[in-house]
């Protein structure tokens, strides 16, 4: 029976508290969590709790239990608003969160929570020093989004769906004027806007045509030097040369 | 509650450290923990008066423990004293509930959250007399008295005890209910008009003649309606009473005045661009000399009782019109007629704008996006939305009974409005282990199922959690073993080959291997294995099934290649009269369906599902140079005479190298809604396998067995097991298999529960099924009838499971005997 269990088993809280302390300096934390859970009810309202908290919280977030950190860091910060450690562990609770953000092609209410509370850290802490990796999640987050609303966009365009497809990059480019996709985007709405005109009746394809002309000019003026280049001066020649047929 | 006392001396906002924090009226509590709880420390700086002090009131007193929290501050130069003078609310330490029956009391206890240690607040001891003085009068005791008391426990620090005193008084039944002034409708027809308020009768022992006052102003309001169906569309209610008998009973006494009967006279649409007058006209249904039905015209207009009623209001939402606005008005009343303007505000037709779909834990965009029908930049539908909610359902990922699509910022002046489909995701994944006995050994079975697979994620570590999902893929993978076979197969599906249109592929593999049963040399079965006799069977096919566009978008077009590899070691049968020999069968399937059932897989209510399908081989007879016809005549010689086996066995192999047949299958089932939550299923069943060449005959394999649960346990050789309860498996086809069978069946439903955890309904059904060895014999009516009922669960983790009991009324043997009961266990058989 090592002093592990012993410990688990024992009744003094005090051993409990100083072997998980050791070992979350050890770095064993999933061990030192089971005892730190333990205890807690038992400091809870003591002026140790508020340690123990921390550790507990902290040793969460190390073993990448990160939803039980996040709510842990949150507790703390707002239980011991006026500890040295608050800034801290409202930090950590908002990078838990951010750690939960999941893959951008499913459902993002875990991106939108930690987007809050990386808000919610940034205005409450100006001057902090984490700051710089908090406006960097919120960079990394909100590009996330962006990039789950141009993936439903080029969707619709796979389906042929070409009209929705123009529609969503039409929201997309209200919704998120500054994106780093822009461009990406501009490109998927010409290519939807060509397809549309020339899978038109034929009596709309020469509107259609011009509407896709417009699409390159768009992508040109705001990205001269664009990446798409070659693919947008394909289309561009082939709208061109549909045109002059319909002249 | 609160109070802060402003010491004159004290500036406002001025910087102080906190030298002392004392706690004042406590009795049950510790100090320090109410420090904590203040998240104040000593030593602190901080500005007094301000709203941090405000704040730690505010959230002291919500802790629901104090009733009072006052505040005193010091100062002395920087420092501050701040003193919390609290006061505890009272524990309950005990309480006693009288005036009623013992086990009555427990409900009371959860439902009031009465438990000892819990603080008496003034609103707890309102809110429990309040709340027991509606339970009582819900249940028809007009008259209850509820008293709530307290009283300081002495016993123990800050407690109190509550007594709670019940008096229900008397259940009062109405015993009558008297109508005056009614001529034109009866008695009878008004007191049914009333819905929840009724009469004492001998045959309403399942719900009481209860008086509850807020029914019975809704039904004197459904009485005035039924009046108003009629064209009374001045009826009022001149006088309503209750009066208390002295037996414990109430009488109720309505005094009505009826008004003249009115009839419609012109209805004229004003404001109507889309649709013409007549074309109103016809939906609203209603016309010249009607009787005058205010009900029915608002119903007419907009039934909120239906959403997809075909009303004006539905027919303008359905072409795009959200912003429409419908409103009839009387233009004028002359003697019993009056004439109606309706009139139609059509607004801008809306169109979609942001789609989105929130709640998918697990499955991808694409794979919801690409089912919606609601698409971006397209005319709003409100037809449209309700289709995209079954086509959700339908994939299996979600929990049905939860898709809510909700219409949101409705912008009528730039013409456009969005949805966002809400979905829960429940497990789609199945795994199937069981053993058991049967055929006269041990059966072990093992089957994974996943239905919402990701292939493309199948190397990619992070995606198993716990395996790679999310693209609506299936994959599943089955073995199953005992003594006597051993079947492996595994199959694959991408619902949307290439992500551009609904085009499914799907691919399975299989192979089973066969030992014969080992009998004695006297003939008789030793019921053990004999592995020197053996039957294998090899088979590969790949699918396409594409949704089709005309003539409606439930139609597929399936097509299929298999290839099958029949070889055989020692193993003959009255079938299989070539020992040693081996059998391919290379067919071509071709199906239509049409498939509109829903919205739930698990337990449609609506809709049908029909499937026609062609299965064909090539007809090698026409090319391939074989006399069959001489063969078939020496066969028949060689059978006759029955001496020479081997030769015809060696004619069979040659009649099998490569089989040859063709197979018609038909199935349809509708699916009804009735009252009550009731679904009957309707169902129709034709199968036909037929021969190129009479002379080389039927071929041994892919024929029909009839009777019994229908599970396809392994593919042997092509059979197709057909459900038909109430007779024993397979016992309703001659040994070697039926080539033509019909079926008929009637079963209604009824949901116990739907909730995604665990779906559970029950059945009845009759069903009457007929099965032959040829196309001659062939008497669709002679059916073996068959009636009973059971019981499906289906839970997300195990598939279904189910049970039934049928009775068959015919013999299956020739005699007169009806077969009797059979009991049928149905296991994750799709639905």
């Amino acid at each position: 029976c090592s002093s592990y269990q012993k410990a688990l088993k024992s009744e003094d809280v005090k051993v409990k508290y100083d072997l998980a302390e050791s070992l979350y300096k050890e770095g064993k934390y999933p061990k030192a969590n089971r005892l730190f859970e333990q205890i807690l009810p038992k400091y809870a309202g003591k002026p140790q709790g508020e340690r123990v908290v921390f550790m507990y919280a902290d040793a969460l977030y190390k073993d990448e239990d990160y939803y039980t950190a996040a709510y842990q860091f949150e507790r703390f910060s707002t239980s011991y608003p006026n500890s040295q450690k608050s800034e801290e562990a409202a930090f950590y609770s908002a990078k838990s969160s951010y750690m939960l953000s999941p893959v951008f092609s499913i459902d993002q209410a875990d991106t939108y929570s930690a987007l809050n509370k990386l808000q919610g850290f940034i205005n409450n802490y100006p001057q902090s020093e984490f700051l710089s990796e908090a406006n960097e999640m919120v960079q990394k987050l909100t590009s996330k989004l962006e990039k789950k609303e141009l993936e439903i966009a080029k969707n619709y365009s796979k389906t042929y769906y070409y009209k929705s497809s123009i529609k969503s990059i039409d929201n997309f480019l209200l919704d998120y004027p500054g994106s780093s996709y822009k461009e990406e985007a501009l490109f998927v709405k010409l290519d939807a806007s060509y397809k549309l005109a020339i899978n038109s009746y034929e009596y709309l394809i020469k509107d259609r045509l011009l509407e896709a002309q417009e699409a390159y000019d768009d992508l040109l003026k705001y990205f001269p030097n664009t990446t798409f280049a070659d693919q947008a001066s394909k289309i561009q020649e082939d709208i061109k040369e549909e045109l002059s047929k319909r002249s | 509650i609160a109070q802060v006392t402003e010491d004159e001396i004290i500036e406002k906002g001025k910087q102080y450290t906190l030298a002392e924090i004392e706690v004042t009226g406590l009795k049950t509590f510790n100090k320090q923990t109410v420090i904590t709880a203040t998240g104040l420390r000593v030593g602190q700086k901080m500005s007094f008066p301000s709203d941090e002090i405000s704040d730690i009131i505010k959230k002291l007193i919500g802790y629901d423990l104090f009733s009072n929290v006052d505040v005193y501050a010091a100062t002395e130069g920087d420092n501050l004293y701040l003193t919390f003078d609290l006061q505890e609310l009272p524990a309950l330490s005990d309480f006693k509930i009288v005036g009623i029956k013992d086990r009555k009391k427990e409900d009371i206890i959860t439902d009031t959250e009465l438990k000892k240690g819990k603080k008496v607040t003034e609103s707890f001891i309102v809110n429990t007399r309040n709340f027991l003085i509606n339970k009582y009068k819900d249940d028809g005791y007009s008259n209850a008295k509820v008293t709530v008391t307290t009283r300081v426990d002495s016993t123990e620090a800050n407690a109190v005890k509550m007594l709670i005193n019940i008096d229900k008084g008397a259940r009062l039944k109405i015993k009558s209910i008297d109508i005056v002034g009614n001529e034109k409708l009866s008695d009878k027809k008004l007191r049914k008009a009333m819905k929840n308020t009724k009469q004492k009768a001998i045959y309403r022992f399942w719900k009481k003649s209860k008086y509850i006052p807020e029914n019975f102003e809704e039904d004197l309001s459904s009485l005035l309606d039924k009046y108003k169906e009629n064209g009374y569309r001045d009826a009022r209610i001149l006088s309503d009473s209750v009066i208390s008998n002295d037996d414990n009973t109430l009488s109720i006494a309505i005094k009505v005045q009826e008004g003249d009967k009115y009839y419609f006279g012109d209805i004229e649409f004003v404001g109507n661009n889309v649709y013409s007058d007549a074309t109103l006209k016809k939906v609203l249904g209603l016309k010249k000399g009607d009787t005058y039905n205010g009900v029915l015209l608002k119903k007419r207009i907009q039934d909120n009782t239906d959403p997809d009623a075909d009303d004006i209001t539905n027919l303008y939402q359905n072409s795009g019109y959200l912003f429409s606005n419908i409103s009839p008005v009387e233009v004028s009343a002359k003697n019993d007629t009056i004439d109606f303007e309706i009139r139609i505000i059509e607004g801008k037709p809306a169109y979609f704008s942001h789609i989105t779909v929130v709640g998918n834990d697990r499955t991808n965009d694409h794979v919801i996006y690409r089912e919606l029908r609601t698409k971006p930049g397209e005319l709003y539908q409100k037809s449209n939305v309700v289709r995209s909610v079954r086509e959700i359902s339908q994939l299996g990922f979600f929990d049905p009974e939860s898709v809510d699509p909700q219409i949101k910022n409705a912008n009528a002046a730039a013409g456009t409005v969005d949805v966002e489909y809400h979905v829960v995701e429940k497990g789609s994944s199945q795994v199937q282990l069981q053993g058991g006995y049967g055929g006269g050994g041990f059966i072990g079975t093992l089957g994974l199922s996943f239905n919402n697979f990701s292939i493309r994620n199948i190397f990619n570590k992070k995606a198993y959690r716990p395996l790679p999902m999310g693209d609506g893929q299936s994959l599943a993978l089955r073995l199953q073993a005992s003594r006597f076979y051993q079947t492996y197969s595994f199959s694959f599906a991408e619902p949307w080959l290439g992500g551009t249109e609904p085009k499914q592929l799907s691919v399975s593999l299989n192979h089973t291997k066969q030992y014969a049963s080992s009998y004695s040399s006297t003939g008789y079965y030793t019921g053990n294995v004999d592995k020197s006799r053996r039957f294998l069977i090899t088979g590969v096919s790949i699918g396409i099934a594409k949704r089709l566009k005309a003539p409606d978008d439930y139609f597929y077009f399936s097509q299929a290649l298999s290839l099958q590899h029949y070889n055989l070691k020692n193993y003959s049968t009255s079938l299989f009269t070539f020992p040693n020999g081996h059998s391919n069968s290379l067919a071509y399937t071709v199906g239509l369906s049409r498939k509109s059932s829903g919205p739930s897989p698990i337990f449609p209510k609506t809709g049908s599902d029909f499937s026609l399908s062609a299965k064909f081989t090539l007809p090698y007879s026409l090319f391939d140079g074989v006399d069959y016809k001489a063969l078939r005549e020496e066969r028949d010689e060689l059978e006759a005479s029955g001496d020479d086996i081997d030769r015809i066995g060696e004619i069979d192999q040659k009649r099998f190298e490569w089989l040859e047949f063709y197979k018609i299958k038909f199935s349809g089932n509708w699916y009804t809604s009735l009252p009550a939550k009731f679904v009957l299923k309707t169902g129709s069943e034709f199968g036909f396998l037929g021969s190129y060449n009479s002379s080389r005959g039927l071929v041994p394999f892919e024929r029909f067995f009839v009777g019994g649960d229908g599970m396809a346990n392994y593919t042997l050789d092509g059979r197709e097991n057909v459900q038909l309860r109430g007779y024993p498996n397979q016992s309703l086809s001659s040994s070697d298999g039926s080539v033509i069978y019909n079926k008929f069946s009637l079963e209604l439903r009824y949901p116990i529960t739907l909730k995604p955890q665990a779906s559970i309904y029950a059945l009845t059904f009759i069903e009457g099924g007929a099965a032959f060895d040829s196309f001659r014999e062939f008497n669709p009516f002679q059916l073996k009838r068959s009636a009973g009922f059971g019981l499906r669960i289906f839970m997300p983790a195990f598939g279904l499971l189910g049970i039934d009991f049928g009775h068959g009324f015919d013999s299956i043997d020739g005699t007169n005997q009806p077969n009797g009961w059979e009991t049928h266990f149905v296991i994750g058989q799709q639905f």
